[in-house]
């Protein structure tokens, strides 16, 4: 067998050879039995089935009835004959057709080469002359970034253009969309898609400064990876499309993080002082608008009061003064006597005639008993 | 026994003819070799036979391969250290040049001389460049310089090398520390100048608010000061119009009205003498009507 496992086989004396059962394509394409018959196998069936078929003693696996028991036998039994046929044809059909499902489609390679891609529901790849791949297209598969999943590197840490670090975590959702590229192209796709995101990111993070990246809103930075990722997967032709980027986390890391929520607090602070003058600007301003309105009311009330108490004043002067006119002499004794009988009414007096009978005596006038009140009055 | 020659014939037969045929798979190229020697190199998929038991085939990856660089830490063009790892997406163009470079160790092999091509063209190219470019929209043009150095060294292997892409960029560990300190400081000083600025504006707010507020009142104040001033002016006119017309007679009423106002109730006491005005008939022994 030239040291080979066979002119199909698996098997290869290569050690740098990788062969087609470690491809890391996991769980996107099962694999429809082994590819390439087993060769070994392959010539022990068929020489187990010659002997049969030579009258030889078969180990009875062929059919359930093997020809045993000493009995001469008729080396061609038509019936055996038959079972096998149909048993072969049987185990042929089985590992020729296969089934997709509705997000399933695959790829069937006849000779290795590229043949069909097969759509959901009953396919047929007769073997051994072709083999199908199926891959899964509808299924979104998430590769996830700086969060720990990629190893210990995998951080998430990154270096912006002023030589800050920021902390950003995400997610690559992906789909096949073209099986065939994506079989063919790229031999580890989702190694890729890891390498090539965490390129996206630390480039976009290198182009800009941290607070903008910690600012700007998240659909904009995940819409600038998506279309970086998309683009450099499309120029490795991979039959991958990128469907969205969940930005998880675009933060400063955790060692600032104290820090920031610092200028968090710093900033409501300022806000909180802010409204706290604005308030008191507030009270003081209209309780000054207030004290105003009522300095002019009262102004206004007194000069109204003024006005008014004068020309009442001026008007009862003038009415008197007319009359008194006509008739001064007399009008004038009246006055004063009625004035001068109100106020002399009220008080106490003490008449003391001062003609000249009377100089010789000297008055006593006892003030202390007359005057009640520290103010006195006298005349 | 015929049947005992046949059959070992049949299955020598059988084997040859299934070990001259072989199939080349999309994914692979195939190189044939007899005793060793290069016969063929295969890179299209698809049947194909060999001469049984002398010549042997080699099979290859024809996808895209990966390789990532170990991170290197080295200096660039400014004297600052930075932590640098690649990845390089590559693949087999030329079997025969690449089998006749690598030799038999293959894949790993090659992965080996592309990362001794790859890692010092990451710090040819980078050593000529500062923090600076490496941390701005220079670093796709960096790239990819690296990639087309790259390519052309990787030429010789066999090898087309598709991309070449930085991936961290980072500072060594020792440099974090002193890095987190300066951000923290940084936000520091911000924090500081936020509260520094709220007490800032809270201080003129109020300030501005006083001294509205004095305005406001001092406004008032004198405007009120100038309504009562005209409103005194208006009385003075008016007392004046009024009292003018006879001043005598206005000296006379108001002195009555002020001796009523002044000298009211039982608080006062008066010594008066008969002789005055109001007593002017008091002690009189003519009550007789003046002579005319």
């Amino acid at each position: 067998m030239a040291g080979s496992g066979g002119p199909w086989g698996g098997g290869d004396d290569e050690p740098g050879d990788n062969n087609k059962g470690q491809d890391g394509r996991r769980g996107n394409g099962d694999r429809r039995g082994q590819p390439m018959p087993d060769v070994d196998q392959l010539m022990k069936k068929g020489q187990e089935q010659l002997r049969v078929l030579m009258g030889g003693k078969g180990n009875g696996d062929s059919n359930g009835r093997g020809p045993g028991g000493g009995a001469p036998v008729n080396p061609i039994n038509r019936q055996n004959l038959f079972f096998t046929a149909i048993g072969l044809a049987l185990i042929w059909a089985y590992l020729s057709f296969y089934q997709l499902k509705p997000e399933e489609r695959s790829v069937e390679l006849l000779f290795g080469r590229f043949s069909s891609i097969g759509e959901e529901g009953l396919n047929f790849a007769p073997w051994p002359f072709v083999t199908a791949e199926i891959v899964n297209t509808t299924r979104q598969n998430t590769t996830a970034i700086g969060t720990g999943a990629g190893g210990a590197q995998d951080n998430g840490l990154m270096l912006t253009s002023d030589q800050n670090i920021v902390d950003i975590e995400f997610e690559v959702v992906w789909i096949i969309n073209d099986p065939t590229k994506y079989l063919f192209n790229l031999k580890d796709p989702e190694g890729t898609i890891r390498a090539v995101a965490e390129s996206a990111v630390r480039d976009i993070a290198a182009r800009s400064q941290l607070m903008p990246i910690l600012n700007t809103d998240r659909g904009a930075i995940g819409r600038l990876l998506e279309e970086e990722v998309q683009a450099t997967l499309q120029s490795y032709d991979s039959g991958i499309s990128v469907v969205r980027v969940n930005l998880l986390k675009s933060d400063a890391p955790e060692e600032v993080k104290d820090s920031f929520r610092a200028v968090q607090a710093a900033q409501q602070e300022r806000d909180r002082l802010q409204k706290e003058a604005d308030a008191y600007a507030n009270k003081i301003k209209a309780q000054a608008r207030g004290n105003a309105s009522q300095t002019a009311e009262q102004a206004k009330a007194y000069s109204t009061q003024v006005v008014n108490v004068a020309e009442g004043d001026a008007s009862r002067f003038l009415s008197i003064l007319r009359e008194y006119v006509k008739a001064p002499e007399v009008t004038r004794k009246r006055m004063y006597l009625e004035a001068m009988e109100q106020v002399m009414g009220g008080m106490k007096k003490i008449v003391m005639s001062g003609g000249a009978e009377a100089t010789g005596a000297v008055p006593y006038l006892p003030l202390n008993e007359l005057i009640p009140a520290p103010k006195g009055a006298t005349n | 026994m015929r049947a005992i020659y046949v059959i070992p014939a049949l299955v020598i037969v059988a084997a040859a003819a299934l070990s001259s045929i072989f199939t080349v798979d999309e994914r692979e190229k195939v190189l044939v070799l007899q005793f060793g020697e290069i016969k063929q190199s295969i890179d299209k998929p698809g049947l194909y036979f060999k001469v049984p038991f002398i010549q042997d085939i080699l099979r290859y990856d024809d996808r895209i391969l990966g390789l990532t660089t170990t991170p290197q830490e080295f200096p660039l063009a400014d004297n600052r250290r930075l932590v640098v790892d690649a990845f390089a997406r590559w693949r087999i163009v030329d079997l025969e040049k690449f089998r006749r470079a690598v030799g038999s160790g293959g894949i790993e092999a090659a992965s080996a001389n592309l990362g001794a091509i790859v890692n010092p063209e990451v710090r040819d190219v980078l050593g000529e460049a500062t923090v600076e470019m490496v941390l701005s929209s220079a670093r796709v043009g960096l790239m990819n310089k690296i990639r087309d150095n790259a390519r052309e060294k990787a030429a010789t292997l066999g090898i087309d090398v598709i991309d070449v892409r930085l991936t961290r960029t980072d500072l060594p560990q020792q440099n974090l520390t002193a890095t987190f300190a300066r951000m923290k400081a940084e936000r520091e000083r911000e924090a500081t100048d936020e509260i520094a600025r709220g007490n800032e504006a809270a201080q003129t707010l109020r300030a501005e608010a006083e001294r509205t507020a004095v305005e406001i009142t001092s406004a008032a104040n004198k405007d009120a000061e100038i309504v009562r001033g005209q409103a005194d002016a208006k009385r003075i006119a008016i007392y004046a119009d009024a009292y003018g017309q006879d001043p005598e007679f206005f000296a006379f009423t108001r002195s009555l009205t002020a001796y009523q106002t002044a000298l009211k109730g039982d608080t006062t006491s008066m010594v008066v003498s008969p002789d005055s005005d109001f007593f002017r008939y008091f002690l009189a022994e003519t009550a007789a009507a003046p002579k005319p």
